[in-house]
């Protein structure tokens, strides 16, 4: 029911939601084309497919989902548009906010709540996602207080969905503005954001509690991986750039 | 093993965790781990894998949802080991 109502209304959320990113904020994320590319071909394989990403900001997941998909694209293929699990408390806690969430295919949940509750959603993502609808995780839990991805903080839900879905595979985003240099609410007006993604398709020998943590594990370090290849990068261009300026 | 063994071992692995001294310090069964002891959720893992290596059980998925209070963490390790 509620992706029906999200698809129904999706010409006007999921254009409006690029358009305020493009045009009102002036964003704009390089190297779409690869991550792009990359997105589709794990969809074609027709394997379920969890997206996880780091998180520095409120709005990641908007401009995640731009990131994988132009507005048009997503609109012919809406299982693409990943399922998002924000925090209730910050985006559910009005009418309003709820109505939004619930048009814009998200699941909310409370963090550090109620056991039975966490359990219950992670179960609905595990259907969805086994039913080739994509869910967009943030597997440190939350966001990241360093600026950096920080592999201790792998939360153990991740891992859990992940080893309830056979065969699973994991799409790494790993997105961060130029002027991102720590944790914040958006992105400044006229952001240049990079991307980077990584297909990963985790898998233990352990079992229970330590399988999921395991699987946690892999795919932050994953994502750390991936800062580390964007700060690398980073600094490689500084240098040339500064090379240049000498010459 | 009794329950009030297993309540002691319980207290003594969540003590590193617990981040409320004085609810630590009137740890009852009712006691709940994140509200009360502000156990970090992220960190409940963590408590559960001590469980697991402390008490020579494993523990399922399903029934780490069924632990909120310190009571509860009692019953289902005292389950298990019977």
């Amino acid at each position: 029911m509620q992706r029906a109502v999200g698809r129904l209304l999706s010409p006007l959320w999921l254009p409006a939601t690029v358009v305020v990113m493009r045009f009102g904020l002036r964003w704009r994320i390089e190297d779409v084309a690869r991550a792009r590319r990359q997105y589709r071909e794990m969809l074609r394989t027709g394997r379920p497919l969890v997206v996880c990403a780091n998180h520095l900001t409120m709005v990641d997941s908007a401009a995640i989902m731009w990131a994988l998909g132009s507005p048009l694209w997503l609109l012919a293929h809406y299982a693409a548009v990943p399922w998002n699990v924000p925090e209730r408390q910050n985006f559910a806690a009005s009418l309003v906010s709820r109505v939004l969430v619930y048009v814009m295919k998200c699941v909310p949940v409370t963090r550090g709540g109620d056991r039975g509750e966490i359990g219950r959603v992670l179960t609905r993502l595990g259907h969805l996602v086994a039913r080739r609808e994509v869910v967009l995780l943030f597997p440190e839990g939350g966001r990241s207080r360093s600026g950096r991805v920080e592999p201790e903080s792998a939360a153990y839900g991740v891992g859990r969905l992940i080893a309830s879905i056979p065969g699973c595979t994991v799409l790494c985003v790993y997105l961060r503005g130029e002027r991102q240099d720590g944790v914040g609410n958006v992105p400044v007006r006229g952001e240049r954001f990079s991307v980077r993604v990584a297909g990963l398709c985790p898998t233990s020998e352990h079992s229970g509690m330590r399988r999921a943590v395991d699987l946690s594990r892999q795919v932050v370090e994953t994502l750390a991986a991936l800062e580390r290849q964007h700060f690398l990068e980073r600094d490689r261009a500084l240098c040339r750039e500064r090379h240049d300026d000498r010459q | 093993m009794s329950e009030t063994d297993v309540m002691q071992k319980v207290v003594t692995i969540l003590t590193p965790y617990a981040k409320n001294a004085a609810a630590l310090a009137r740890v009852e069964p009712a006691t709940h781990i994140l509200e009360d002891l502000k156990v970090n959720s992220a960190r409940l893992v963590d408590v559960v894998l001590a469980f697991e290596d402390e008490f020579g059980i494993e523990i399922a998925d399903d029934d780490v949802d069924t632990v909120n209070t310190v009571g509860d963490a009692v019953r289902l390790i005292s389950a298990k080991l019977v």
